[in-house]
């Protein structure tokens, strides 16, 4: 599937990740542990005695360089230790669990980005200047125009509130989680807030390169050749026209991971997001950073896969 | 572009609709199945709560959050009564106490039980204390510091491998549990009937994992009505009924399911929906949104399920005691009549209009600082420091600052975490601009870097906060206002006042109240602080609920409370 020269740079990166990890990780140590403050603080003041057992259990109480080499000693173990805040709380299957959880909002959100975007944009295209392109340019504005914490607070407030009310009960988004996977309604709401600013993006570039593209002279040769509109506009225009969109795909996944923070906590969603808000206001130091490693590796990820796809969309790319 | 093409993109626009479509398709509030009697047939009680679980471990718990929960799960020897009175728990009465007032003896119920079957023993309870003295300075085993031996096992850094024992205590059979003191301390009780440090947990259980026991299902073992059967950290907890649970009353509701949730606001929607029973509980009952508080109690049939209870936090305005132009000057002076200036140039009414929501989050505090409903409250408008007397007030900033130098730079430090504080602080600086004409700059300061510069004595002008952790004066003053107090952020100390406290703390309630209002007295008399507001709680419960509530501390307990059909 890859050839030699594919598998060698794909080696690269990963190497370049594993870095990238290290570097995040030990940024975010120095800098967080610069905050003033610390998750073990409390109105009640504890002895002095029990304050420094505490300290001594996480390690707190070592020098910062000693402090890390401990972390580090633990992340090559895959342990990225105990939460500060909530104790007995192992860091590694905790983010794992809400990354899973992340990960089906943020899937939700690309099918979101990549359908509704790609839809709109063909939409626009094919039907340039006519009623349906404009209601489609001015859908797409509004889309991105609103941040997606809007956005989501809207769709809460009509399918949670409004729509609850005026169907008596019959009908409602139904908030929260369920289970370790959730359930398809509760995905559904969050994944279009954190999607649709990023279709809107994906629907204005997919509109102007597909404008290009139809006029191009292979899509005239191709209808010459009596294909059907739809063959001339999916096979021939729409996969060169999707170039462009598979470049900004890498930002917007990058977008949708960060957006997660804001659109879990609105909608209760138990994954990375709400992680990432909860454990910096608690100062659970062990977290945020497992945390920002995670969101480092995952972008960086995310990055190598968009690269990795150039290469199947168009075949004049190598590596 | 041919009519065929647009055709097709017809065809798929169900395709790009159907995110829209498959909202519609949501769950539907069920019904619930009633049986015979006015109870329903699932007796599942379902609420959020916006902090996870921090610990359920009775050497370590701290939190209120976390004692809502456990109050369910274990037992002491005493708990209090939904009116705040210690009762027997697993003791069968109240402790004989020796006439020097140094020895408590307790009988203990023979059919106490851990859910798993083992008997509860009086060594259990010497082990449990003992365990909490040695792991739970963090907490509340500082609640056992007058019993016997406890300076020695405190010391223990090593106690899950050492296990020294608090040799106050012994077990003169498997249901009598002696505890001495080395002082006489009125208090005793109150701390035993407390849901932390003084829960009996199992040794058996504990030795296996000493740190994480009461995290797994399986081994979480308490003697109370309720056990732990399902916890997913940061995401929800189910506790179930205890089967042939040995206490009374026996639980109604079998299940209760917890979800962490991120944001209230969401809770309070789905609690609307149906989705939730209550809002409130587990220590939630001040973080219900004020714009949803303000909605709720505008709708004529929502509005009879809001219900408000004064809870045990208070928040004033403290003056550091080792900074000027605050120090020194304790009955009169110059300094003290900056301090009373500032305090009488606040008018309490205006501030609960603007800053709680026309008084519905908070009211005035005007009786003290120990909250309305506590024993130690002085009475309403018993505090002269919460007067609104902008004329007075005036005269005496000019008698203790003539030139105005003194007040020119100050600044009132505060933690944006809570709205609360946020606009109590704007508020104060309004009226000080108003009342007194002097500027106070606002600083604003992240919680945790907050309370550990406010501790270590670093401001000059603060706010200061207490949520009480039981009803016993002794809690606030030992802890706030005398010289060794740990988080009396002021430095303040009165010789006067130290000596009443001390007296008082070694007193029956009774005889130790006077005392403690006398150097309430003193307190007000030397403007040591500037009352600011009392917090209230916010409960919605659906009309089906019996037996929910709460008091000015807890919850009621789970295995009151019976939902009825609806």
């Amino acid at each position: 599937m890859f050839t030699r020269g594919a598998l060698l740079y794909i080696g690269q990166r990963l190497v370049l990740i594993v870095f990238t990890a290290v570097a995040v990780s030990s940024i975010v140590f120095l800098g967080i542990h610069r905050l003033p403050g610390d998750a073990l603080l409390n109105e009640r003041r504890p002895d002095p005695g029990a304050e420094r057992e505490l300290l001594h259990y996480y390690h707190l109480d070592l020098p910062l360089s000693q402090q890390y080499f401990v972390f580090v000693g633990g992340v090559l173990h895959g342990d990225l230790g105990e939460s500060l805040v909530n104790r007995s709380v192992r860091i590694t299957p905790l983010l794992l669990r809400e990354a899973r959880v992340s990960a089906e909002v943020g899937g939700a959100a690309i099918v979101f980005t990549i359908g509704i975007g790609i839809i709109l944009g063909v939409i626009a295209a094919v039907r340039q200047n006519t009623w349906v392109d404009y209601l489609a340019t001015t859908t797409s504005v509004i889309g991105y125009s609103m941040p997606n914490f809007v956005i989501a607070s809207i769709l809460f407030l009509v399918f949670g509130v409004l729509l609850y009310k005026w169907t008596g009960g019959a009908l409602y988004y139904n908030s929260g989680w369920t289970g370790s996977w959730g359930t398809l309604d509760q995905i559904i709401l969050p994944g279009f807030a954190l999607g649709f600013p990023y279709a809107s993006i994906v629907a204005r570039l997919t509109r102007a390169s597909m404008l290009e593209v139809i006029r191009q002279d292979y899509v005239r040769t191709a209808r010459a050749k009596g294909l059907t509109d739809r063959i001339v506009i999916v096979r021939h225009a729409l996969r060169n026209a999707l170039i462009p969109v598979v470049t900004i795909l890498g930002p917007l996944v990058i977008g949708i991971v960060t957006g997660s923070v804001v659109i879990e906590n609105i909608f209760g969603i138990p994954g990375l997001g709400k992680e990432f808000a909860t454990s910096i206001l608690q100062r659970d130091y062990n977290i945020v950073i497992g945390l920002f490693t995670f969101y480092a590796i995952i972008i960086a990820l995310a990055n190598l896969l968009v690269d990795l796809l150039y290469t199947v969309i168009d075949p004049r790319i190598r590596y | 572009m041919s009519d065929l093409w647009v055709g097709k993109l017809r065809a798929l626009r169900p395709l790009a609709v159907m995110g829209a479509i498959g909202v519609l398709v949501a769950a539907c509030g069920g019904s619930t199945t009633t049986t015979s009697s006015n109870l329903a047939a699932d007796q599942t009680l379902r609420f959020p709560s916006d902090s996870d679980i921090g610990t359920l471990d009775p050497a370590q718990i701290n939190a209120e959050t976390d004692v809502e929960l456990y109050q369910n799960l274990f037992d002491g020897l005493l708990k209090f009564d939904d009116k705040l009175n210690p009762v027997p728990d697993i003791a069968t009465k109240l402790p004989d106490i020796s006439s020097d007032g140094l020895t408590y003896t307790f009988k203990l119920n023979p059919n106490a039980k851990f859910w798993n079957g083992d008997p509860v023993t009086a060594t259990d309870f010497i082990y449990s204390f003992s365990r909490a003295a040695a792991e739970g300075g963090n907490a509340y085993g500082t609640d056992l510091d007058h019993v016997v031996g406890y300076d020695k096992v405190s010391a223990d850094t090593n106690w899950p491998a050492d296990k020294q024992m608090l040799s106050g205590m012994t077990a003169p059979d498997d249901h009598t549990l002696v505890i001495k003191l080395i002082s006489p301390w009125y208090v005793f009780n109150t701390e035993l009937a407390l849901a932390s440090a003084t829960q009996v947990v199992d040794p058996k259980v504990v030795n296996t994992d000493d740190a994480n026991w009461w995290s797994k299902p399986e081994t979480a073992v308490g003697t109370g009505p309720y056990k732990m059967v399902a916890y997913t950290p940061k995401q929800s907890a189910q506790f179930d009924a205890v089967p042939n649970w040995w206490g009374s009353p026996k639980p109604t509701v079998q299940h209760v399911k917890i979800d962490f949730i991120g944001d209230m606001a969401q809770g309070v929607a789905k609690y609307e929906q149906g989705g939730y029973d209550l809002i409130g509980y587990g220590g939630m009952g001040s973080d219900t949104p004020t714009a949803d508080i303000l909605r709720i109690q505008a709708d004529p049939t929502e509005s009879k399920q809001l219900h408000f209870v004064n809870k045990v936090r208070t928040i004033w305005v403290q003056y550091g005691f080792g900074f000027a132009p605050f120090a020194g000057d304790l009955q009169s002076g110059p300094a003290h009549d900056i301090r009373m200036a500032l305090s009488l140039a606040i008018d309490r009414a205006q501030m609960v209009n603007v800053a709680c929501a026309n008084g519905i989050t908070c009211s005035a505090a005007t009786g003290g600082l120990i909250t309305k409903g506590l024993k130690g409250y002085a009475g309403d408008n018993s505090d002269p420091l919460a007067k609104f007397d902008p004329a007075t007030a005036k005269t005496l900033l000019k008698s203790g600052d003539p030139t105005g130098s003194k007040t020119a730079n100050l600044t009132y430090y505060y933690d944006p975490n809570k709205a609360i504080y946020k606009a109590t602080a704007e508020n104060v600086q309004a009226q000080w601009q108003a009342n007194l004409g002097i500027h106070v700059n606002l600083q604003p300061v992240d919680h945790a870097a907050f309370i550990k510069n406010y501790t270590a004595h670093k401001y000059a002008l603060f706010r200061e906060g207490w949520q009480a952790d039981y009803d016993h004066p002794q809690d606030w003053w030992d802890n706030l206002f005398i010289k060794t107090g740990g988080s009396n952020g002021g430095a303040f100390t009165d010789p006067v006042v130290e000596q009443l406290v001390a007296k008082a703390d070694a007193e029956p309630i009774d005889k130790a109240i006077p005392d403690y209002l006398a150097a309430t007295k003193q307190m007000e008399a030397d403007a040591a602080y500037a009352p600011l507001v009392y917090f209230k709680g916010e409960f919605l419960f659906k009309s089906y609920l019996q037996g929910a509530g709460s008091n000015n501390f807890n919850d009621f307990y789970w295995n009151e409370m019976k939902i009825g059909t609806h």
